[in-house]
């Protein structure tokens, strides 16, 4: 029980850094698909960098650097020059799957998966038995997961600049009559964004297993983005549907593991998280007749 | 005719910087660039059953594009082709296993239709729940990929187990040898000939039929089209159908042409390039046609470059991500200066 509990958190903690990043993107009105990969850049980068210089901080710096690097080229393609943001979002996707596998092979020489020279702080470490034993499995970044919730709310819900994404991504007309910059304040959101989405691929790289491999995100990035939808767009119930994601995981990896005596294929429950995601996306459409438009 | 040109400078520029781009990374990672140019050269056209090659990838890019062209122009962002494309092949590998006593000229076109309703209504869950349900159809398509990935990873290692394969890549028994389409290069009359039917149905469709005026209204402007009185969720469904009905056919094409059989992770990365290469194509089935040429030479190139160049094919991935960046962008930096200075 304290194993599934730890294990859930642990599926959930990309899934939050990344949906709560993305939060800051659909709010200000973007569609951010692009999430996906930018947590396998942030997971490849951590990973190289963190690797070659021999410190997981220095990794993560670089991983935040790169993916603000990138999440400003796709401001640039969408904003300044009016390019779909979906496709575009797609093609920033595919350009860090076949990046990251593309460097990891020019520049570790390993195909397929590399193991991670550094790995994040497990700041508690317990007896060998009892609930510490699985609580010391957690990294840092998973237990600053309650602070990082708490300023992304704190900035959407109480500043000055959420306010301002908030009437970027409703009312951008009344925005710009306010004398907001749209163009800047989408910036900075998809900035931010990057950045969260470098500290879900650092969690999912280096929080537990201390490897990258080809397309690890494997999906993770658009059932962050299923998050941020079913949760209304809202930190907090985002951050819940986060957790539940990471449980409907954990469901499937346990019956995997102690299962043996069912009859239900591997593959069906392996399917969980997405049929989920199917669900709440149907269920939270049907809830609100309003439209979270591509384009919008 | 200037139009012509401008839409072709539209399409040629991204695909260029997108090649320099990539080249540019591949140098400064240490790769010979001539011996980059010459695989591409080589294993897309020049190589001994090369073009053959480019053909086989062309035949599958093309008939799934034209379903996506028509779900583009009707302003919905159907991304699920991949998804479609493995139930087709599914739908198509049940028939001919099912059946193997019957007559080919039965069982191919039953085989076909089993893959086209497949696919086609694989795509309409997404469909409906859209219309229905107002759910995001971005979202839901992506995750139906997923599922269908898994679902044919349980039939390859479940009900139908080909109990002679080995290793890692679980697969279906191959279907009779009468009932397949082609050889394993998978370029034959036939499929051409399929090729070229679905190509001129796909354009009816878009520029003859009432179905393709109104999509593109509601594509367009969503508000005319319902003050027009259009039927708007009937048109969607039927765009849905359409679409996976192309990627569904694209699959079974698959089964009973080069693969012979359905293979779990099978061509993971086509759908997507097929997006790329309706957008490429500028939302027309001859452009698509051309742009599928394209796109199914890079195919084989990736499949030729690693042996030649030692460039891993995720390379050439990183090219078509480019492309798809860049595609969609609009360089119009003449009239964007203009309308600065009327702001001022």
């Amino acid at each position: 029980m304290e194993q599934f509990v730890v294990t859930t958190i642990r599926l959930s903690a990309p899934l939050i850094f990344a949906g709560l990043g993305g939060l800051f993107s659909v709010r200000a009105g973007v569609f951010h698909i692009g999430i996906e990969g930018l947590m396998l850049a942030g997971a490849f980068v951590t990973v190289g960098f963190g690797s070659a210089t021999g410190s997981v901080w220095l990794g993560i710096a670089g991983a935040i650097a790169v993916n603000m690097l990138l999440s400003f080229v796709y401001w640039l393609l969408i904003d300044r020059f009016k390019a779909d943001m979906i496709i575009t979002g797609l093609g920033l996707t595919t350009l860090c799957v076949g990046g990251s596998a593309f460097l990891m092979n020019a520049l570790f020489n390993k195909r397929g998966s590399m193991t991670s020279a550094v790995r994040l702080p497990q700041p508690v470490v317990g007896p060998q038995e009892g609930l510490l034993a699985y609580v010391s499995e957690l990294s840092l970044l998973a237990w600053l997961l309650p602070i990082f919730v708490f300023i992304v709310w704190l900035i959407l819900r109480r500043s000055r600049l959420g306010l301002q994404i908030a009437a970027v991504g409703e009312y951008p007309y009344a925005a710009e009559a306010a004398g907001v910059d749209i163009s800047r304040t989408k910036l900075v959101a998809m900035l931010v964004t990057g950045l969260c989405c470098a500290l879900a691929g650092a969690e999912l790289s280096v929080g537990g297993l201390a490897a990258f491999s080809e397309n690890m995100t494997n999906g993770r990035g658009f059932i962050a983005l299923a998050a941020i939808l079913f949760g209304s767009l809202e930190p907090i119930r985002t951050t819940l549907a986060g957790l539940f994601f990471g449980l409907a995981n954990a469901v499937g990896i346990n019956s995997q593991i102690y299962g043996g005596e069912s009859n239900i294929p591997r593959q069906f429950i392996l399917m969980i998280p997405f049929v989920a995601t199917m669900v709440f996306v149907t269920l939270r459409g049907a809830l609100s007749q309003r439209r979270i438009s591509p384009g919008g | 005719m200037s139009r012509w040109i401008r839409s072709g400078i539209r399409v040629v520029a991204p695909i260029a910087a997108a090649f320099i781009l990539g080249f540019v990374l591949f140098a400064s990672a240490g790769y010979d660039i001539g011996e980059v140019i010459n695989g591409l050269w080589q294993g897309a056209l020049a190589a001994p059953g090369s073009a053959e090659q480019s053909l086989r990838w062309a035949i599958p890019l093309s008939v799934i594009s034209f379903g996506i062209v028509i779900t583009l122009r009707t302003g919905e962002f159907n991304i699920g082709a991949q998804g479609q494309i493995l139930l087709g092949g599914f739908g198509a590998v049940s028939v001919a296993l099912l059946l193997p006593d019957w007559s080919p000229y039965l069982v191919i076109p039953l085989a076909l239709l089993f893959g086209i309703i497949f696919g086609a209504l694989w795509s309409a869950i997404a469909g409906f729940l859209k219309v229905w349900f107002n759910a995001d159809e971005v979202i839901n398509t992506l995750m139906l990929n997923f599922i269908a990935a898994l679902l044919i990873q349980w039939v390859t290692t479940g009900p139908l187990k080909d109990d002679a394969t080995r290793g890692e890549t679980a697969s279906t028994p191959r279907v009779d040898q009468t009932f397949r389409l082609s050889d394993g290069a998978g370029v034959s009359i036939e499929l051409i000939a399929i090729v070229l039917i679905a190509a001129a149905l796909a354009w009816i469709i878009i520029e003859r039929s009432p179905f393709g005026l109104k999509s593109k209204l509601v594509g367009s402007s969503p508000r005319v089209a319902a003050w027009q009185g259009l039927q708007i969720k009937r048109i969607h469904i039927t765009t849905y159908l359409l679409t996976g009905a192309f990627a569904g056919l694209a699959g079974a094409l698959e089964v009973l042409g080069p693969s012979a059989r359905l293979v779990t992770g099978a061509t993971p990365t086509l759908g997507f390039t097929a997006i790329v290469v309706a957008i490429v194509g500028t939302l027309r089935v001859p452009g698509a046609l051309l742009a599928a040429l394209f796109f199914g030479g890079l195919q084989a190139a990736i499949l030729y470059l690693p042996i030649v160049s030692r460039l891993p094919s995720s390379g050439l991935r990183i090219i078509e991500g480019l492309v798809a960046l860049l595609i969609t962008a609009q360089f119009v930096w003449l009239r964007r200066r203009h309308n600065r200075r009327r702001e001022l």
